[in-house]
């Protein structure tokens, strides 16, 4: 049992490293995916890693295969797109789908072209998605302050963001914090996303952001119960997932994403929130 | 809060959407503590009238003013209501937004503000409620819980956009209760309303619209066969080959 | 007649515009040569000289296993007489461009007549690049002896297309094959000047496995053949491991690939990181590996400072 659980952490520091990095996107990501899920956004994350590919290219025109220089790039790429987006929702008749759609995609063109105006034709996205068997310190400094910031902004705009799903016409009728959290909102999305894509790549951090907050639909109807749920499957998916990439030879962003897809399929046809088997046994019907 | 004195006053109003008006030149006021009902034949412009009082639409021409101080907090329930209902929130906590204004963003509910709370939820009939998620109520048990969150926003001016649509009888009649006392308590209401009996039961004041003001004033009055004959004629679509208005 | 005149001005602006198609054609001299990569441009350029035009597709810094080609590309592809390419599918992509570019040159495959090795395993895919190998490693050029056969099978296709520059074809190839000799037998002294214990080398890219098997130094590598696969964790604890174990000196960073999965590998072995080294593409022209000899060059020497000292 300890061979199979612990020794490979014990013996390994970038095994280490690894269960760190996943904790800290697991503990960010999945409340973040939580409310992505209930605003029937759970696409964001996709179109994000396509939309932050022109600033990226920013980076690199301006400093090279500066992975700093990209990351930032990234990260102000996707909030700009976020931000329009929002806007062009709220204001417009533009529904936040289509909005979002049209802008990432205007982005993604953009970027393409910007990367081949240098000449050179280097897979930019491939080099500023990593791995995360390669965590060094300034990408877990990294990870752990994107985690610090989303869980403490959601403590804070907890109030508003959940009244801005459920009623924002009566948020807009009391208070002026709906937009402004609306945005904040789409940054945590953004933060979340680069700081995953530069440390884990693209699948493991939408992955790591989704499909433990779809599990948790499946275990419970209140919201804080959901929040903290999808991070606790985050966290199990990331050691898990390790595990069987170490065990099994399975490259290692998957091998999470599977387990996180695992977890997900058990919670959809056993979870006791219209979970499969709930719907297809309710058993007998109470008194009242 | 005075008894006396303007909620809300009306200065020329135009409301529309495009360049299509919805309520066209209106003038007058509502005074403070007063029990309106706002009526009038389909696409007459009183949802949207309330929507520009509510502040959710910006006049096309003209000016909404409403009154400061204490009494001036604004409470506005739509007409359909705008909830995503599949989200999974209790009874409890849509009933406890209704204190936003007093505990704001992070401000905790103390025991002071619990009582209140459950008091709201007895007041309208959903003591046992609690914990019930939103989406598992039906008409009237929602409207009852809105009901409750506006009694706990204690707002000085209250705007009801069809309260009653599609309510079973027994809702209707509690609810209307609310509304009594509200006005016993001096509080404005103005309530968008389609069954004529009712508002010649409750509502001492009545405004009979048509696109543009029929009458206003006491309700007897108001709603005279004449006005009411008149406000039929209303044209209810749009004329497409209609003019900028000269007045 | 109105459609007489239509007629009798369009065909002469027709003309015109041929003409002008076909003047710069006819005025042309040089040979139009495209590569497909940088390393296989330099050895055409040498081979040509001064009688052949070359164009690269994928440039320095670029990276053959991914690349994707453009409409100005079919342009050059159409505009040349000869095609240099490596083979050993290396250029995945290449067939395609081909067939849109309508190109009639002649395609030379510079790797043919080499005795190809096998790569070790069969590379995962990541984003739907279609690169795959088919099991054979196209790292040819690693080994100085393959340079010379793919300098005469470019010499031969240059004779070909260009039977009046014969002559010059063969001086230069001659020449240049004389350097690659010197070249050749400076790689093997460098070797031979590093402790037999000391000849291990981790990459991050399976890239010099023919390098490997000419000159003895041993090449250890996380990856598989291709830039996309993704490491699982049992190969890096297991390089880790082997690094320990056999207390190999060095690791080294490509341009091309995530060089963070390397430096990880490093800190926690305490292995060297060496000085960047170049496998599949040069370097720009003010870079240490412009040319071909020059990146064989810089090449081994990064590897002896690393494992000598």
């Amino acid at each position: 049992m300890y061979d199979l659980l612990v020794a490979p952490f014990a013996e390994f520091d970038f095994m280490r490293r690894a269960l760190v990095g996943v904790v800290a996107l697991a503990l960010g990501g999945g409340p973040v995916g939580v409310f992505l899920m209930l605003r029937r956004m759970s696409l964001t994350g996709d179109a994000m890693a396509h939309a932050i590919l022109p600033g990226a290219a920013v980076g690199y025109l301006v400093a090279g295969l500066s992975l700093p220089a990209m990351t930032f790039g990234g990260i102000a790429a996707g909030i700009v797109v976020a931000l329009l987006s929002g806007l062009v929702a709220r204001v417009t008749a533009l529904k936040e789908d289509a909005s979002l759609a049209a802008f990432y995609l205007l982005s993604l063109a953009l970027g393409v072209t910007l990367v081949s105006l240098r000449g050179s034709n280097v897979d930019l996205l491939h080099v500023l998605f990593g791995t995360v068997l390669a965590l060094d310190d300034p990408t877990l400094i990294l990870l752990g302050s994107v985690a610090t910031v989303t869980l403490f902004a959601l403590a804070l705009l907890y109030r508003p963001l959940v009244l801005e799903c459920v009623d924002p016409v009566f948020l807009r009728s009391v208070s002026r914090a709906g937009a402004p959290t609306h945005l904040v909102f789409l940054s945590l999305v953004v933060l979340n996303l680069v700081g995953g894509f530069h440390a884990l790549g693209t699948l493991l951090a939408v992955g790591l952001m989704m499909l433990p907050a779809a599990a948790s639909r499946f275990w419970s109807a209140d919201v804080t119960a959901m929040l903290v749920l999808s991070a606790a499957f985050g966290i199990a998916s990331g050691f898990a997932g390790l595990l069987l990439s170490y065990h099994a030879e399975l490259p290692s962003g998957p091998a999470v994403i599977l387990v996180a897809g695992g977890l997900y399929l058990v919670s959809l046809v056993l979870g006791p929130e219209s979970g499969l088997l709930r719907l297809a046994l309710p058993g007998r019907h109470l008194e009242a | 809060m005075s008894a006396r004195g303007t909620a809300i006053r009306f200065e020329d109003v135009t409301l529309g959407y495009g360049r299509r008006p919805a309520v066209h030149h209106l003038q007058g006021t509502i005074r403070a503590g007063s029990l309106t009902a706002v009526v009038g034949p389909n696409g007459a412009g009183k949802s949207t009238l309330l929507k520009g009082v509510a502040g959710a639409l910006r006049p096309l021409q003209g000016r909404i003013a409403l009154s400061t101080g204490a009494g001036a907090r604004l409470a506005y329930l739509p007409q359909a209501a705008e909830l995503d209902r599949s989200f999974p929130l209790p009874v409890y906590d849509l009933v406890a937004m209704g204190l936003w204004s007093r505990t704001g963003l992070f401000g905790g509910v103390g025991r002071a503000d619990k009582a209140r709370i459950e008091e709201a939820l007895a007041a309208v009939g959903l003591t046992g409620f609690e914990r019930r998620p939103i989406g598992t109520l039906s008409g009237g048990q929602m409207q009852r819980a809105l009901f409750a969150r506006l009694l706990l926003q204690d707002a000085g001016v209250i705007l009801l956009d069809e309260p009653f649509t599609a309510i079973d009888a027994k809702t209707t009649a509690d609810l209307l209760d609310l509304v009594r006392r509200w006005h016993d308590e001096a509080r404005t209401v103005v309530a968008v309303l389609h069954d004529l009996d009712v508002v010649k039961r409750i509502f001492p004041e009545t405004l009979l619209i048509a696109r543009e003001p029929v009458a206003w004033g006491e309700t007897g009055e108001v709603l005279s066969a004449g006005n009411l004959l008149k406000a039929r004629r209303l044209v209810e679509a749009h004329d497409p080959h209609a003019d900028a208005c000269a007045r | 007649m109105p459609w007489f005149r239509n007629v009798t001005t369009f065909l002469i602006g027709a003309a015109l515009v041929a003409g002008t198609w076909a003047a710069p054609a006819l005025a042309q001299d040089k040979l139009k040569v495209v590569a497909s990569f940088s390393i296989l441009a330099d050895l055409a350029r040498n081979v040509g000289g001064e009688r052949v035009e070359v164009a690269t597709l994928v440039g320095p810094g670029g990276d053959a296993h991914v690349f994707q080609p453009t409409p100005a590309d079919a342009r050059k592809l159409g505009e040349a007489k000869v095609v240099v390419v490596n083979g050993l599918k290396l250029e995945g992509w290449f067939g395609r461009l081909v067939k849109s570019s309508g190109a009639k040159a002649a395609i030379v495959e510079a790797s043919r007549g080499v005795k190809a090795l096998r790569s070790e395993e069969s590379p995962g895919h990541d984003h739907g690049h279609d690169h795959g190998h088919g099991g054979l490693d196209p790292h040819a050029w690693q080994d100085v002896r393959n340079a010379k056969i793919y300098v005469a099978n470019i010499r031969d296709a240059f004779v070909k297309a260009d039977p009046a520059g014969q002559g010059t074809y063969e001086v230069n190839a001659k020449a240049y094959t004389e350097a690659l000799d010197a070249l050749d037998a400076e790689i093997r002294a460098a070797v031979a000047r590093i402790p037999a214990e000391r000849r291990k080398v981790i990459t991050s890219h399976d890239a010099f496995r023919y390098f490997e098997a000419a000159y003895g130094l041993d090449f250890i590598a996380p990856q598989g053949v291709s830039t996309e696969t993704e490491a699982s964790a049992k190969a890096v604890g297991r390089i880790i491991q082997q690094i320990k174990r056999e207390k190999v000196p060095a690791v080294f960073v490509e341009t091309i690939t995530d060089q963070r999965l390397i430096e990880r590998i490093a800190k926690e072995t305490g292995a060297k990181i060496g000085e960047t080294v170049y496998s599949d593409a040069l370097s720009g022209a003010e870079g240490p590996a412009g040319t071909y000899i020059d990146m064989m060059r810089h090449n081994i020497r990064a590897f002896s400072a690393a494992l000598s000292s």
